[in-house]
């Protein structure tokens, strides 16, 4: 065979595996579609037998002594519901203390009192009067992202492809119809099942806090099951009063005094949320221009520049601002419905201003905005958004801007003397409420030092520009301008790191970041 | 009555108030929909439609199901494949196999996604650029052809891997030795299953995993030595969370794993102290008389020199070398020598050790002279590790004679020449090198051109920084893979895209002798190919088409396994073909084709359990142990009884490197350095993206370590950078880090087991400090 045939006779070949590989041919001698087999018989032990009655609903129990950390709950949620390359409502984290460590698997604890329903500015959320689950209704969400914040287990996930928030629904579909949630389906040791719990069975006390309990499982053990009351799911979780979720998590074994949170060192840098670093700032400085043209009508301009652009702004963080004039769905609970009410009504007031609408009712309406936004932070249950702390950055905030930026363009001495006097109280009133926020203080100094070193010479540089237009008043207009224009900086600063810097509760995380 | 009552009362009441939202809803109409819509595309995203197979996500449902053996790990998993047009859009796990029963790790349930990686190879690549397969057959074969030449046929080697079908492994060890003439094939089952087998061989007389899973159920007494089993071998561990028995969990290992955890006793002996600690259990057992003298009279030999070599081991000794106190030491021995049903489980732990075999025949030497082999709830047992070792293991003709048997025998090596029609000349009397010799040839030059199949040498061979300063030296180094991204395809010469499971057809061996099914559920992507199409396309390319005439497809190939395996330990001429094997659920060997012609011949007034079983039709069961009978396969049909004098790890902790660290798997989502799991999103979401290093708090307290913080991790080697996890579960003085990352074995010291030669990455010196000191 000469050398040219037999290259012929290999590119033969070479065609004829590439076709074969291309067929799928053990399948047409194989396949069938199976029906499920006696696997459902295993899970039907993991279910109710009876739908929950009044004063119950369902929740999800996981047994500590069996969940040995494989993780296919995870993937078994992603897989049989159908989700994103990166999404799954299920996680798995880890417990550690001295010669102990215990994995948790966590989902959505389809709470009682539902933080991230009451704070839905569009109702999206709803809590089945049946089984009690916590649905989330995809197309009713705007995708403000409020439910992130609010909810203390990071639950709600959000979806980028979508530009809405998803979460687990303890597959209501599938126990519509008697079958398991995947993730009871799918664990090997049958760590997971579903229970009937009866309702209203923790203490609701005012005094939520963020403090976590340790003992809160050695209480849960104790105490007769149905009545525990324990104040918090496990170590470094959040006390259970706030949403009061359901799951019970159960051990025979003896979780030891220092049992943590694996990830509990771990310090986390949260996303900046940029458009509500610039809708804040900017309606805020807005706020305190209002103010400002009590006395120097003119402000009034820019004061309503500086709102629209900050209303403007906040839109983008919206995944899907369509839906948003449902707004006042949420009315009744929602900070996040209050707040959009709010500065709807300050931004007819302050157009209003320009005929007929005093500008001192626009100021004050103004003030109760900023009280509204406010409110949706503090109403997150975060030590580093204390109402203490959000006061003196929010109003802060307007008392600053408002007096810098009213200085910069009237050259007022007493609007530079006010602006000076707030910054230097800021300065020290910040120092006073961060106390008691050691992760937070830990990642500005770990992580966003440089942002928090600018910060801090940005507002001194402010404060020597106004002391100087107060010693030069005939420079009063360019010092004015530049202290104005530090001031607004170091503000979107304290802005950003408002947001970075917050430690959120969650579950029990893994190992490291 | 009154609990009947209220009940049926609360029934109405919410069926009424159920009705009472349906009218509200409808009443409202439009509007309210408008106002709140709880339905809609982005809900229907999210759907479920009933199938046979129950609620499946509406965006995935299938027209028809086939199953087949997972292809990460050789617990064996059978996954039931959703198909659409005949091709895979999802999985779930199968009720109907014997080894899972319904379920799956989470590497088992993400099986699919890593085949659609972009990163994915599409056609042949010769120094970085694309060629077709013509160039790339060509050039394979005059590259290999002129180095062997001119340097001879020592001086190509092939590395291969435990991941690729039987039939791939056994066309592979062929055509390298009785095709391309070379002597060394070795493949990275030498990493993980070298030393059971070898354990195996040396004391049973084969290489004979003696258990069924059924074995995890039916034990009072479950040992794991080294083993981690809980997020290692999950779907094995759920068996042992099935034993009704309320058995005793014994756990041996110096970390207090997820296993430990979960375990009745945890004896956390000093690294590498196994072997003294073994060898004092067996002296304690011998001292409450609780040894089985019938069978060590019947079954075993070298009994009375074991029993005499134990006495050295006294109680005091042992605590002070394992660091595990007397009476902890006296309770344990209390466990063996119950006289309850006791098995002995073993991975990684044992195996990757300085004296690895010796610690397996201690594990092996204790259920033999308590008679715990061949019962129900017994056994010395290897818990394997890669999905298909076990084929490796037997037809790879790498570390055997295809078929498991000894190419020093003429009449093993007349046999197989007969079977496959090929010269006797062609084999070899002895077997070819070990992996770590075929690296110190590459790295002394000897060794000019290296064949590397579906493993990752550059991250996974120990003290790899020294490794890959070796694989720079090669003349030419082809790396036939999935992905030309993985560390060591990225240092090839040639390379050439192979598919993968699920993209072709043939069988894997799981942990049991389970021989299970891969089918092609996916189009591989491109122009890559089967590894069994690329050695037919070499083969041919090389000029020995002829030679592999019969080997025309898996199937085919299977057949000649068959005839092969006759007469052997591992018998599988009973296993008609595929057909059967999904039809039974798999089939563990031995699978004799006379026990099923006895059975059938009989007359069917003479079948009975009772006959069943006199003509071993036993043998014809789904889940079968080995040994039952207490005939081993030496040719005395004993089992040895073997062992030595322990040895001082070889690299101790010093005054420089004061902390021993171990390596180890850190969670169930990764796998084989990570290629083919690492392109799973979700599996990435299970694990620690960078590198971490757990240590004892009161160590990090004395180095000025805090937790989280940066590390420095050096060996004599090497200096890496890890995240410290500050936790008790490692005891003072050692430290673990997971292998995955692929940092880790720069660190590890180059030690073998002798009779293995299994690299010993469980031990090494190192020292850790703050990074920037």
């Amino acid at each position: 065979m000469s050398a040219r045939h037999r290259h012929a006779s290999e590119m033969t070949l070479i065609d004829q595996l590439l076709a074969e590989q291309q067929q799928l041919t053990a399948v047409e001698r194989f396949s069938a579609l199976h029906e499920r087999g006696h696997v459902q018989e295993r899970y039907s032990a993991l279910l109710p037998a009876t739908p929950p009655g009044p004063g119950e609903q369902y929740a999800f129990e996981v047994n500590l002594d069996a969940c040995t950390g494989c993780k296919a709950c995870v993937a078994a949620c992603h897989s049989l519901n159908g989700l994103d390359a990166t999404e799954s409502f299920r996680d798995v984290g880890l417990l550690i203390g001295d010669g102990y460590q215990q994995t948790v698997t966590t989902a959505c604890h389809h709470c009682e009192d539902p933080a991230c329903a009451n704070g839905c500015p569009v109702q999206a959320y709803e809590k089945d009067a049946d089984t009690g689950i916590v649905k989330h209704l995809d197309d009713q969400c705007i995708g403000c992202q409020y439910c992130m914040l609010k909810c203390p287990y990071e639950v709600p996930k959000w979806n980028d492809r979508l530009g809405i928030v998803r979460k687990c629904d303890m597959c209501a579909q599938r126990l519509a119809v008697g079958e398991a949630p995947a993730c009871v389906q799918a664990c090997p040791t049958s760590a997971i099942r579903i229970v009937k719990r009866r309702t209203g069975i923790l203490p609701v006390t005012s005094a939520a806090g963020i403090l976590p309990d340790v003992g809160g499982l050695e209480t849960r053990r104790t105490g007769d099951r149905q009545n525990a009351c324990p104040t918090s799911l496990l170590p470094d979780t959040i006390t259970s009063t706030y949403t009061q979720p359901t799951t019970t998590y159960s051990s025979s074994r003896s979780m030891p005094a220092d049992a943590r949170a694996a990830d509990r060192d771990v310090l986390r840098v949260q996303p900046t949320h940029w458009p509500l670093v610039l809708m804040l700032v900017l309606t805020q400085l807005s706020v305190g221009l209002m103010i400002g043209a009590i006395w120097h009508v003119g402000l009034l301009w820019t004061a309503s520049g500086a709102l629209f652009a900050g209303l403007g702004v906040s839109v983008l963080h919206l995944g899907r601002p369509l839906g948003a004039w449902r707004f006042f769905l949420g009315l009744r609970k929602s900070w996040m419905s209050r707040e959009i009410l709010a500065f709807s009504v300050l931004a007819g007031s302050a157009l209003g201003s320009f005929v007929l609408v005093p500008v001192t009712l626009s100021a004050v309406l103004g003030l109760v905005a900023v009280f509204t936004s406010a409110m949706i932070y503090i109403d997150t249950q975060r030590a580093w958004w204390s109402g203490a702390r959000i006061s003196v950055s929010f109003f802060g905030t307007v008392a600053k801007l408002g007096a810098s930026g009213t200085a910069a363009i009237t050259g007022d001495a007493v609007f530079t003397t006010v602006a000076l006097l707030s910054g230097a109280l800021f300065w020290l009133a910040e120092t006073r409420v961060q106390r008691g926020c050691d992760k937070s203080l830990r990642v500005v100094t770990a992580k966003l030092s440089g942002i928090a070193m600018a910060k801090r010479v940005l507002a001194v540089t402010a404060m020597v520009c106004q002391a100087m237009a107060l010693a030069f008043p005939a420079w009063a207009w360019v010092l004015g301008s530049a202290a104005f224009a530090c001031s607004l900086i170091a503000c979107v600063c304290e802005r950003v790191i408002f947001f970075k810097a917050v430690d959120a509760p969650k579950m029990p995380g893994g190992l490291t970041a | 009555m009154r609990d009947g009552s209220a009940s049926s009362e609360d029934g109405d009441a919410s069926r009424a108030g159920s009705e009472k939202r349906q009218q509200g809803a409808a009443g409202q109409g439009g509007f309210a929909t408008l106002l709140r819509s709880s339905d809609g595309p982005l809900t229907q995203q999210l759907g479920h439609t009933s199938t046979p197979l129950g609620n499946l996500p509406a965006s995935l449902v299938p027209t028809a199901t086939t199953s087949m053996v997972c292809g990460f790990c050789a617990t064996g998993c059978s996954l039931k494949i959703h198909l659409r047009d005949g091709e895979a859009i999802n999985l779930s796990a199968n009720e109907d196999y014997p080894v899972n029963l319904g379920m799956a790790c989470p590497k088992g349930w993400e099986a699919l996604t890593p085949l659609d990686a972009p990163d994915r190879g599409t056609t042949p690549l010769w120094n970085g650029k694309p060629v077709c397969w013509s160039t790339a057959s060509q050039t394979f074969v005059q590259r290999m052809k002129a180095i062997i030449a001119e340097h001879g046929p020592e001086s190509v080697a092939v590395l291969s891997t435990g991941q690729i079908v039987t039939e791939e492994m056994a066309f592979l060890g062929a055509f390298a030795k009785f095709g391309m003439g070379i002597r060394h094939i070795d493949s990275n089952t030498r990493q993980c299953m070298a030393t059971a087998a070898t354990a195996y061989k040396q004391s049973f007389g084969f290489d004979a995993p003696p258990f069924t899973y059924a074995d995890f159920e039916e034990s009072d007494v479950l040992v794991f030595i080294g083993a981690n089993p809980c997020i290692a071998h999950p779907i094995m561990w759920q068996r042992v969370m099935m034993n009704q028995r309320s058995p005793k969990i014994v756990v041996v290992d110096p970390r207090r794993t997820e296993t430990a955890m979960a375990a009745t006793h945890h004896y956390a002996i000093k690294p590498k102290s196994d072997l003294t600690f073994l060898y004092g259990l067996a002296n304690l057992v011998i001292e409450r008389g609780a040894v089985d003298d019938e069978f060590i009279a019947k079954s075993t030999s070298g009994y009375e020199a074991f029993a005499e070599f134990v006495k050295a081991f006294d109680v005091e000794r042992v605590s002070r070398e394992s660091g595990i106190s007397v009476a902890q030491l006296r309770e344990f021995a209390d466990l063996i020598a119950s006289k309850k049903r006791v098995s002995f489980w073993w991975t990684m732990g044992v195996n990757q050790g300085h004296e690895s075999t010796r610690t397996a025949q201690a594990i092996i030497n204790l259920a033999l002279m308590t008679g715990n082999i061949g019962k129900p709830g017994t056994g010395a047992n290897s818990i394997t590790g890669q999905c298909n070792a076990m084929g490796s293991r037997l037809f790879a003709n790498a570390t055997s004679l295809i078929g498991g048997h000894d190419p020093a025998k003429p009449e093993h090596r007349a046999k197989v020449a007969g079977i496959l029609g090929i010269e006797e000349s062609l084999i070899h009397p002895e077997l070819g090198l070990a992996y770590d010799q075929i690296m110190e040839r590459v790295a002394d030059g000897r060794i000019k051109a290296l064949w590397v199949l579906a493993t990752n040498t550059s991250h996974s061979w120990i003290d790899s920084e020294a490794a890959n300063r070796a694989l720079e030296k090669l003349e030419f180094l082809c790396v036939q893979d999935m992905y030309p991204t993985t560390d060591t395809a990225k240092r090839a010469h040639l390379y050439l895209p192979a598919a993968g499971w699920g993209e072709k057809e043939g069988s894997f061996i799981n942990a049991e002798r389970r021989i299970g099914l891969v089918k092609k559920v996916k189009r591989a992507p491109g122009q890559s190919l089967s590894d069994f199409n690329i050695l037919r396309l070499l083969a041919s390319a090389w000029g020995c088409g002829e030679t592999f005439a019969k080997w025309s497809s898996p199937e085919a190939v299977f057949e000649l396994m068959k005839q092969l395996s006759q007469g052997q330990p591992c018998d599988i001429t009973g296993i008609e073909g595929y057909e059967m094997i999904e039809r039974e659920g798999g089939v563990q060997w031995p699978r004799v084709a006379q026990l099923r012609r006895n059975w059938t011949a009989m007359p069917d007034e003479e079948r009975s359990e009772e006959t069943f079983a006199s003509c071993g039709a036993t043998g014809l069961l789904s889940e079968r142990r080995l040994f039952e009978d207490g005939v081993f396969f030496h040719e005395d049909g004993r089992a040895k009884f073997l062992f030595d004098a322990p040895r001082e790890m070889p690299e101790m902790p010093s005054e420089e490197f004061p902390l021993v660290l171990l390596s180890g798997r850190g969670t169930s989502a990764q796998w084989h350095t990570n290629t083919r799991t690492g392109k799973s999103e979700v599996l990435k979401r299970l694990h620690p993206a960078q590198c971490y290093v757990e240590i004892h708090p009161d160590d990090a307290q004395a180095l000025g370590i805090a937790a989280q913080q940066r590390v420095q991790v050096a060996s004599r080697r090497s200096a890496i950078e890890a995240t410290a996890v500050l936790t008790s579960t490692v005891q003072r003085g050692n430290v673990f880090m997971p292998m995955h990352y692929d940092e880790v074995n720069k660190l590890t010291f180059a030690a073998f087991d002798p009779h293995s030669r299994q690299p010993s990455y469980k031990a090494c010196a190192v020292r850790v400090s703050i990074v920037g000191n």
